[in-house]
């Protein structure tokens, strides 16, 4: 990112904090009680300095890192393996097709129900719901691969693995990664959701919770600022990740993220 | 714990509930005092994050829990009604419940108990609260208006049906709307209702930040010192930990008796565990905490509940009380 690039994107955060500092301070309704940005983000800088919260971030982040690697775990050979058998992969399309809709925090109240461990539960809904992009992905991944180097590996005399590992796992991999990437914001949501629906021992959910009944709009924020800031900056991480591993790919599609 | 060992206990507890039930005995909740042949060493138990469940974190900060044998692992619930499928599929132990949910439940054939009292209304502690500049003064004005409320068909409306009924209103005169309570105050400021059910801390906030008064106590005549708030567990937890439950059932009473006696102690904790300061704490209105689950208090609530169609027929709440006195 280039210096100016840097420079606007502050200004833009800046104008859109003033503005919003001004019309929370002048322009709201007479009655209606709302915290200020410049509240908010104190106190976000305050929870920095709050055991209760950081442990908290600790147990959501756990839940996070364990659902989105699980999810990859299944999602990544299952798609290569639909990806590879395109009868089984017709046979299950609708089946996939019908649960992917769902939404995903809808199951919730259906896994407090069933699961009998609550980090088990959360992980569960947080697995079920960042399954589709990773899987979806690696689809698009094994349909993308270039049939002419499939067929001159195998005029070569390659058998089907080999042909699997040298094309057609190295041409899908950059898709998967993109499909881990939006699984990651999606696996956030859900690591907050189920924690907002069912409680627990901690969480940035249950920090909500806690703030909402005590009458402390301003540490909603505060943690919702915080949510929005790991979200951010996971993103960022993965899309280094896909610039760094896979730039080759970005080079011959042209792609820019 | 494994699955094995879960099912394994389950069909354990079947057993020994069929075994009892085959000897036609009931009460198995007498046990010995020193904390040993407890049938679980660990429970978790849910709580709101709000006064009522003081005696459960002031249990733990002085070791009453520890005494008798039980590590107790307190869990954030997001509500009475949400904590009942986390003590079916066992992720909880013990929750802290609203009686109103609970007698629903109960009455829809759920297969729950109340095993401790743990909070009573008193005067101011649910208010219906209106913006200082409403032209609502009495209750008779809220014909044809609306009334938020945190939870439809639960205490908010039953204790507001009971406040109509003096003034000669019934709910059909009035429009219940759903909202959470932190978002009460602004809707009423925007227009969204007329008058809110409050409770505290939002009562003392609205007051002192936006010049809110109280339009009527609901918290009187046919609701005056309501229960509201209990232990709950699954009969079939309650079959298989009679030990655990006597023993929970023995600190939290000494812990109720201190938060019963001293206001200060409810102070001292609930910054332990609530986002209510120490500052807010010292000035909110509280209820009162009941050192024992008496049967005939509660009565009136179901019998409430089926004045005002909350449920079909009479519930006969001694055959879901664990522990009950009167």
């Amino acid at each position: 990112m280039s210096g100016a690039r840097i420079l606007r994107g502050a200004a833009g955060v800046a104008g859109f904090l003033l503005v919003g500092e001004l019309t929370i301070r002048f322009a709201l309704t007479d009655g209606v009680v709302f915290p200020p940005p410049s509240v908010v983000l104190r106190e976000a800088a305050g929870l920095l300095a709050d055991p209760d919260f950081l442990s908290g971030v600790g147990i959501t982040l756990t839940n996070w890192a364990l659902g989105l690697l699980l999810s990859v775990v299944v999602a990544v050979p299952l798609g290569v393996l639909l990806g590879s058998l395109p009868p089984v992969e017709r046979a299950t399309r609708p089946l996939l097709e019908f649960l992917r809709p769902i939404p995903s925090v809808a199951i919730i109240p259906l896994a407090i129900l069933l699961i009998p461990s609550d980090s088990l539960m959360k992980v569960s809904v947080i697995v079920y719901a960042s399954l589709w992009p990773v899987l979806i992905n690696t689809l698009y991944g094994m349909h993308d691969v270039d049939p002419l180097a499939k067929e001159s590996l195998r005029s070569f005399g390659f058998g089907p693995l080999d042909v699997l590992r040298r094309v057609s796992l190295p041409s899908a991999a950059p898709f998967m990664l993109t499909g881990v990437r939006i699984a990651a914001g999606i696996a956030l949501i859900l690591a907050v959701s189920s924690e907002l629906l069912a409680g627990g021992a901690g969480g940035i959910g249950v920090f909500v919770i806690q703030a909402g009944s005590g009458n402390r709009t301003d540490l909603i924020l505060a943690a919702t600022f915080w949510a929005g800031i790991i979200g951010l900056v996971a993103n960022l991480l993965l899309v280094a990740a896909e610039r760094r591993l896979f730039h080759w790919h970005q080079a011959r599609t042209g792609a820019t993220t | 714990m494994t699955r094995t060992v879960r099912a394994r206990a389950l069909v354990l507890g079947i057993a020994t509930a069929l075994a009892l039930a085959a000897c036609g005995g009931s009460d198995t909740s007498s046990a010995p005092a020193d904390g040993k042949g407890l049938e679980k060493t660990t429970i978790k138990v849910g709580a709101l994050p709000i006064p009522d469940p003081a005696a459960l974190y002031i249990a733990n900060a002085k070791g009453f829990f520890k005494a008798e044998g039980l590590t107790v692992e307190p869990v954030l619930i997001q509500g009475g009604a949400a904590a009942l499928p986390q003590i079916k599929s066992g992720a909880l132990d013990i929750s802290h419940t609203n009686y109103v949910s609970t007698f629903l439940a109960a009455s829809n054939g759920e297969k729950i108990k109340v095993v401790g009292d743990v909070y009573q209304a008193g005067p101011n502690t649910f208010n219906l609260m209106v913006p200082k500049d409403s032209p609502l003064n009495s209750v008779a004005d809220l014909k044809g208006k609306t009334v938020l409320v945190n939870t439809l068909k639960n205490i908010g409306t039953l204790t507001v049906e009971a406040t109509l009924k003096v003034a000669g209103l019934t709910k059909d005169d009035i429009k219940f709307v759903e909202k959470p309570f932190p978002d009460m105050a602004n809707a009423l400021s925007t227009g969204q209702g007329d008058a809110a059910w409050m409770t505290e801390p939002f009562i003392t906030a609205t007051q002192s930040a936006s010049g809110f008064r109280k339009l009527a106590d609901t918290i009187s005549g046919q609701t005056a010192d309501l229960p509201i708030a209990a232990w709950m567990a699954t009969d079939e937890w309650v079959k298989k930990n009679p030990k655990t439950l006597a023993a929970f059932q023995r600190a939290i009473a000494k812990a109720q008796q201190l938060v019963a006696s001293d206001r200060k102690e409810v102070e001292a904790v609930l910054p332990t565990y609530t986002k209510i300061d120490a500052k807010t704490a010292s000035v909110i209105t509280l209820g009162t905490f009941p050192t024992s689950l008496n049967e005939t208090r509660l009565q009136r609530v179901a019998d409430l509940m089926l004045e005002y169609k909350y449920i079909s027929s009479r519930l006969d709440v001694k055959n879901i009380l664990v522990g009950a006195s009167g």
